[in-house]
C-alpha cells in the first residue's frame, strides 16, 4: 500500500501535463532544458562549472575534437596536426568556417586566442587548461604553430576539451565580460540572448562546418537555471521543460518507474574527495599529522556512500583522479578499508583520545557531506559545518583557511590524470599538501612525451599522496539524465549535455 | 446539635467560592487555556525525557536504511514515522528536535522579555529623558527587519545554538518594550499608586509590588508571542542553513532535508511542518487563555 494513492496522483497529473504541453514545444521544435547553478560567465575561460562546459561545447569549437564514445581524436577546427618538435605543434585549419557574427575563421583567431588566454595575468578562471601553451604564431592564414612552454603530452586531449577559439577581432573588442553577455563561436548553436545566470537562448547554426561533433538537429534550447531539483521536477510534471540532468538518485529512482519519462544514468568523471590541510595553511590543525588523516580515511565507509546514497555507475574511488584517466594508476594507490576501530586507535595515537573539532566545508551534495560527517563524528571527530556557495569555498582555499573539505573535481572531462593530480598537487594556490617529492614527480610525468615514464610518475605521485593521505578520495558520481519520451538522447560517460547529439522522437 | 455539613454549605453561601476555587473554574472553563497547556505539557516532558523516550540514538546513521515510510504509510514500528535521507530514525530526531525548539523559545525570550520589559517598565514609570531614549531605542529596533538581522549576524558568526538563542534574544524585546510601557503609563497614574508612593514605598517597592502584577497578564501575553515568533524563526534560519547546525535535530532543518524529497515523500516535509505547528499553536492559546483568566477585570 505504500504510497501508492500518492504515486498514482502525481503520475496521473503528470502525465496529463506533460503529453499536453511537450507536444507543443517539439511542435516549436525547442528543448527547454534547466540547469541547476547560475554560471558566473559564458566567456568559457572565465567560468569553471559543468554548466559552462555544457555551453561550451555547443557555442564554440577546439581545433581537435575527441569522440566521446570512441575517444578518437578527430580535427575540429584543424584539420590535421604535427609536432614539429617535442614544444611546436602545427596545426593545417579547416578553410571556410565562419563565426556567428559573420567573420571568417583564420590562423589569425587562434593565435589571439591562444595568446590571450596563456597569459597568466588575463586571469582564465583554471589555468591548467591553458597555462602549458606559450604563445601561437601564424605560418599562413591557415596555418598555426602553437608553441608550448615545455613538453606537455596532454596537448591534444587539453586542445580537443577546454581550449576554445574566438573570433580575433570580436574578443579584443569586448573582452571577457562582453564574450560572455553576447557570445560568439563557431560552434554549432548560436547564441540569441542570454540574461546572466539566469536564461540562455541557443539556436541552430545553420552554416555550421562539417565537423565531427555533427550538424544539430534541434532548432532552438532554451536553457533556464532553477536552482531547485523538485521545481525542476514540477516544471518536468507539468511540461514546461523537456530535459533536466544532474538529478539525484533517489529522485532519479522515482522518476524512473514513470512511463512518460527517460531515465538514464551515466558515469561521470567527477571524484568527490576529502581535502586535508596536510601542510598547515590554515594553522596548527590536527589534519597536518599524516595519523589523522588516515584515520579520516578509515572512517569512512566508502562502500556504503556508492551503494547507498550515489546509486547508479559510481564508484570507489581511492586514488586522486579518476581511474579512466591516462596515468591514475589504481594499483599504485594505497586504499584504506573502512575500519571506525583502527581511525579511533590512530586518533589516540595522535594525541587525540576524545577526538577533536574541526571546521567541515562543503559546498555541493549536502547530503553526502553530512553522511560523511556523521562517519567522522562516529569517530570521534566533531566538526563543525560550513557549507558555502563554490566560488567561495575556492576563494577561501585559495588563501588556506580551509583544514578539511569536501570537494569534487570533474577534470574538465579530460581523460588525462593531469587534468586533476597535477591541478591541485604542484603547489599552487589549491593545494593544500604542498609536498616536493609528488611535485617532482609530477613534474616529470607532465612534461614526459614517454608514455610509460609518464604512467610510472604519475604513479609514483599517486602512491606519494596517498600514502601521505593528503587526500581521502571516496567516490566517483554519476548523473542521471531525465527526460520525456519526445526526446531522443544517449548520454555520454563525461556529463557533457550535447545538443547536436539530441533530436525529436 | 447543628450538622456540620450543613455548616459548610451555609459558610459557602455566604463567603462564596475561595479565590483559588474561582481561578480553577475559570481555568478549567477555558478550552483554548486546557488544550494549549496539555500539548505544552507534554511536548514539554518529550522533550525533558527525550533520551528514555526516544527509540533510537537521533545521530546514528544507517545508509542501508534510508527513507523507510512512517507505520501510516506502510512503514514497520522499528521506526514507527521512518527514517531520515541518511537512514535516522525519524520519531527519535523529532523528539531530540522537542528540546532545540523549546529551548530556543524559552531562553530567547526570556532573554528579550527581561531586556524589554526592563526598558518598557523603566520608560512608562519615568517618562520624560528615560522615555525619550527608551522611545527611541524601540524605534531603532523597530526599523530593523528581524529576519534580515539574524540572518546576516548567523553568516557572519556562523551558525550553532547558542547563536541563535542570543541573536534572537537580542533581537525579538520591541514587543516586550511597547507594551510594558503602554501599559505601564496606564497604571502608573491609578490610586493605588499613588496611595503607595503616599505611604513612603520606595521606587523598587511601587515598581514590583504595585505595577508589575497588575501588567504582568499583558507580559504573558507576549513572552508566548514571542517564545512562537523564536521558534518559527529558529526553524526558518536553520531551514535556510544558517541556524542550527547538522547533525543536531531540529525541525527547522527537519523541513529543509526533507523538502528535496518533497514530490515524492511529502511526510517528510509534513511531520515535522506539523509538530512545529501544533507546538506554536499551543502556545499561542495558552498565552490568550492566560491572559483571559488573569486579567484583572475576569478576576471579580
Amino acid at each position: 500500500m505504500k504510497t501508492s494513492w500518492l504515486k498514482s496522483g502525481i503520475a496521473s497529473v503528470a502525465l496529463v501535463a506533460a503529453t499536453g504541453a511537450a507536444w507543443a514545444e517539439k511542435a516549436n521544435d525547442t528543448l527547454r532544458v534547466a540547469f541547476t547553478k547560475e554560471l558566473e560567465n559564458v566567456d568559457s575561460f572565465f567560468n569553471s562549472s559543468r554548466e559552462g562546459v555544457v555551453l561550451q561545447r555547443a557555442i564554440w569549437d577546439g581545433l581537435i575534437y575527441r569522440d566521446p564514445v570512441t575517444n578518437e581524436y578527430k580535427g575540429n577546427l584543424a584539420t590535421s596536426w604535427e609536432w614539429i618538435d617535442d614544444t611546436t605543434l602545427e596545426l593545417k585549419l579547416r578553410e571556410g568556417v565562419t563565426f556567428h557574427n559573420g567573420a571568417p575563421f583564420s590562423a589569425d583567431d587562434v593565435v589571439y586566442t591562444v595568446n590571450f588566454v596563456s597569459k597568466e595575468e588575463n586571469g582564465v578562471k583554471t589555468q591548467r587548461n591553458v597555462n602549458w601553451m606559450e604563445s601561437a604564431e601564424k605560418v599562413d592564414d591557415y596555418t598555426v604553430r602553437i608553441h608550448l612552454k615545455e613538453k606537455f603530452p596532454a596537448a591534444i586531449e587539453f586542445l580537443s576539451g577546454p581550449v576554445s577559439m574566438y573570433p580575433a577581432e570580436y574578443y579584443a573588442e569586448v573582452g571577457p565580460s562582453g564574450m560572455g553577455l553576447e557570445p560568439v563561436g563557431t560552434g554549432p548553436y548560436k547564441v540569441v540572448s542570454v540574461v546572466p545566470g539566469q536564461h540562455f537562448v541557443l539556436e541552430k547554426n545553420e552554416n555550421y562546418h562539417d565537423s565531427p561533433k555533427g550538424q544539430p538537429e534541434i532548432s532552438n534550447v532554451d536553457i533556464r537555471t532553477i536552482p531547485d531539483v523538485n521545481t525542476q521536477m514540477a516544471e518536468l510534471f507539468s511540461g514546461s521543460l523537456d530535459l533536466i540532468w544532474q538529478v539525484p538518485a533517489d529522485q532519479a529512482e522515482k522518476l524512473a518507474t514513470m512511463d512518460q519519462f527517460t531515465v538514464m544514468n551515466e558515469s561521470t568523471m567527477r571524484v568527490g574527495y576529502l581535502n586535508m590541510d596536510a601542510a598547515g595553511r590554515s594553522g596548527d590543525t590536527p589534519v597536518t599529522d599524516l595519523r589523522v588523516r588516515r584515520a579520516i580515511n578509515h572512517a569512512i565507509n566508502r562502500e556504503e556512500l556508492v551503494n547507498a546514497l550515489l546509486k547508479g555507475k559510481s564508484r570507489v574511488v581511492s586514488t586522486p583522479c579518476f581511474p579512466s584517466q591516462f596515468g591514475c594508476v589504481e594499483e599504485a594507490a594505497k586504499s584504506y578499508e573502512y575500519d571506525p576501530e583502527k581511525a579511533k586507535a590512530l586518533l589516540a595515537e595522535a594525541g587525540y583520545p576524545d577526538g577533536f573539532t574541526i571546521d567541515f566545508y562543503a559546498y555541493r551534495d549536502r547530503e553526502y557531506a553530512e553522511a560523511i560527517m556523521s562517519y567522522l563524528n562516529a569517530v570521534g571527530i566533531d566538526t563543525d559545518f560550513k557549507f558555502l556557495q563554490y566560488s567561495a569555498l575556492r576563494e577561501q582555499n585559495m588563501k588556506g583557511e580551509v583544514p578539511l573539505a569536501f570537494l569534487t573535481w570533474g577534470s574538465f572531462s579530460i581523460n588525462d590524470a593531469s587534468a586533476m593530480v597535477s591541478q591541485f598537487f604542484k603547489h599552487g594556490s589549491l593545494d593544500d599538501a604542498r609536498d616536493d617529492q609528488v611535485l617532482e614527480y609530477l613534474n616529470t610525468a607532465d612534461s614526459s612525451t614517454d608514455p610509460d615514464t609518464r604512467i610510472e610518475n604519475y604513479a609514483k605521485a599517486i602512491e606519494r599522496i596517498t600514502d601521505q593521505a593528503f587526500w581521502a578520495p571516496m567516490f566517483s558520481y554519476n548523473t542521471n539524465y531525465v527526460f520525456t519520451n519526445d526526446v531522443e538522447y544517449t548520454p555520454t560517460a563525461d556529463e557533457v549535455l550535447r545538443f547536436t547529439t539530441m533530436s525529436w522522437n | 446539635m447543628v450538622d456540620t455539613s450543613t455548616t459548610d454549605s451555609l459558610l459557602r453561601e455566604i463567603t462564596g467560592p475561595t479565590p483559588g476555587q474561582m481561578l480553577r473554574k475559570r481555568v478549567f472553563g477555558h478550552q483554548g487555556l486546557l488544550f494549549g497547556g496539555i500539548v505544552l505539557a507534554i511536548l514539554l516532558f518529550i522533550a525533558i525525557f527525550a533520551p528514555l523516550l526516544a527509540p533510537h540514538d537521533p545521530y546514528a546513521q544507517s545508509l542501508m536504511t534510508r527513507m523507510q515510510p512512517p507505520v501510516f504509510l506502510g512503514g514497520d514500528w522499528e521506526h514507527p514515522l521512518g527514517t531520515d535521507h541518511l537512514g535516522r530514525d525519524y520519531l527519535s530526531r523529532l523528539i531530540y528536535g522537542a528540546r532545540v525548539s523549546l529551548m530556543i523559545g524559552a531562553v530567547a525570550a526570556l532573554i528579550s522579555g527581561v531586556i524589554g520589559t526592563a526598558m518598557g517598565v523603566a520608560a512608562g514609570y519615568f517618562g520624560g529623558r528615560v522615555d525619550m531614549v527608551v522611545t527611541f531605542l524601540i524605534n531603532v529596533r523597530l526599523a530593523m527587519p528581524v529576519v534580515l538581522v539574524a540572518l546576516a549576524v548567523v553568516a557572519i558568526l556562523g551558525g550553532s545554538l547558542q547563536v541563535v538563542i542570543v541573536v534572537l534574544g537580542l533581537l525579538l524585546w520591541d514587543r516586550f518594550a511597547v507594551v510594558m510601557r503602554a501599559s505601564t503609563l496606564q497604571v502608573r497614574g491609578r490610586e493605588y499608586v499613588a496611595a503607595a508612593r503616599a505611604i513612603g514605598a520606595s521606587t523598587p517597592r511601587v515598581i514590583l509590588s504595585e505595577i508589575m502584577p497588575n501588567i504582568a497578564n499583558n507580559l504573558i501575553v507576549v513572552v508566548t508571542l514571542e517564545m512562537a515568533h523564536a521558534i518559527l524563526l529558529e526553524a526558518a534560519l536553520s531551514f535556510l542553513g544558517l541556524g542550527v547546525q547538522p547533525p543536531t535535530p531540529s525541525w527547522g532543518l527537519m523541513v529543509s532535508e526533507g523538502k528535496n524529497m518533497m514530490l515524492f515523500e511529502p511526510w517528510m516535509v509534513l511531520i515535522p511542518g506539523a509538530v512545529l505547528f501544533l507546538l506554536v499553536l499551543a502556545i499561542n492559546l495558552m498565552g490568550d487563555g492566560l491572559r483571559d483568566v488573569t486579567a484583572p477585570e475576569n478576576r471579580s
